[in-house]
């Protein structure tokens, strides 16, 4: 359960069973309409919601139901263990969806080489900046003089003559 | 409503499965502020020479990965939520181009982008934009277009140019570019 879950549970389950104030349901709404982990919590539990709603209970036939009562409450065998209760079996059920759900919303963590590649993709994309910022400088330092491109450009001059770049193309 | 937050566990799930293929197919880079519609210019130049897509999950592995040797490297990368690159051979036929530029650099001005640099030249153009919501930075868009080549960069989130060059050299990663 995430902080979003813990923080608005009471108001998102007072929401759908319509406990919630007009203004207060509207207050939400527009909360969730620039959050997006809001959002997603409410309709997690609408869909939730929907999906319990479909779940029907049958009524077991009244002549079971009469045999049934007229067991006396000592004959009625207790639960060998709780853990068998529908309930449970289903959170156990679970526990594999669990594990599914909980690894497929990690983000994949990327290899080392990866990694790797994509310093040097940032390498690549901030030397362009400054490829930029350069080409820039000697624009303005052409048109109105080394002093204001100085003024202007000079910190990623700086940058740059740091930077030591050699003269070849990158090709990836 | 008892009912629903106990068996929140059991049953939620279920809705949570059927979602994720939605989440992972969402284009993160695309919802943001900062990020800018290049085009497609491979009908006219074939595939970009260069080719860079990072985004927010990526780099916080790179930002992790920074932390230690360089925090300011991982600070500067920790403001930052996707870098974009697309660079084309144009071979002395800029005109598409050209026309891309002219069209990206509308599409910015009538979405609240900044120009901060333009330079026209005959031979090369030059043109930088800023999206600023606030005092905040959300973009940064770079673009370039000579006879040889046309460079589109799009960083998105917060960057302060200032700190490239020290960012670079915590890299220690060799760029090999024509500054020419």
């Amino acid at each position: 359960m995430n902080e979003y879950d813990e923080k608005w549970e009471d108001r998102i389950n007072a929401l759908l069973d319509g406990e919630l104030s007009a203004a207060d349901a509207d207050l939400l709404k527009a909360e969730a309409s620039d959050d997006r982990e809001l959002a997603r919590a409410i309709v997690e539990a609408y869909q939730l919601q929907q999906v319990m709603d479909t779940v029907n209970v049958e009524r077991a036939p009244d002549s079971l139901r009469k045999r049934l009562r007229a067991i006396p409450a000592e004959q009625q065998p207790k639960p060998a263990f709780r853990l068998f209760q529908p309930r449970w079996a289903a959170a156990l059920a679970a526990i594999p969806l669990v594990i599914i759900a909980v690894s497929l919303m990690q983000p994949d963590k990327p290899s080392e080489s990866e990694i790797a590649q994509a310093r040097q993709d940032m390498a690549i994309a901030f030397a362009y900046l400054d490829k930029a910022g350069m080409m820039t400088g000697r624009e303005i330092e052409s048109t109105v003089g080394q002093t204001m491109a100085n003024a202007v450009t000079g910190s990623v001059n700086r940058a740059i003559q740091s930077q030591n770049l050699t003269s070849k193309e990158k090709e990836v | 409503m008892k009912r629903l937050i106990m068996n929140r566990f059991v049953t939620g799930l279920f809705c949570m499965l059927m979602t994720l293929p939605v989440i992972a197919q969402e284009d993160e880079l695309k919802d943001l502020p900062g990020y800018v519609d290049f085009g497609d210019l491979s009908v006219t130049y074939g595939e970009p020479k260069i080719t860079i897509n990072l985004g927010g999950t990526m780099l916080n592995f790179v930002g992790m990965m920074s932390s230690a040797e360089s925090p300011e490297t991982s600070e500067l990368i920790s403001k930052l939520k996707g870098i974009r690159v697309q660079i084309y051979n144009t071979d002395d036929n800029a005109d598409a181009a050209r026309s891309q530029f002219s069209k990206t650099k509308s599409n910015l001005k009538s979405s609240g982008w900044e120009p901060v640099v333009q330079i026209n030249e005959d031979d090369e153009q030059v043109l930088v934009y800023m999206k600023m919501d606030g005092g905040n930075m959300e973009g940064m868009t770079v673009m370039v277009v000579g006879d040889d080549e046309a460079v589109f960069v799009n960083i998105i989130g917060q960057l302060n140019p200032a700190e490239l060059g020290r960012v670079m050299e915590s890299f220690d990663v060799d760029v090999d570019l024509d500054l020419d």
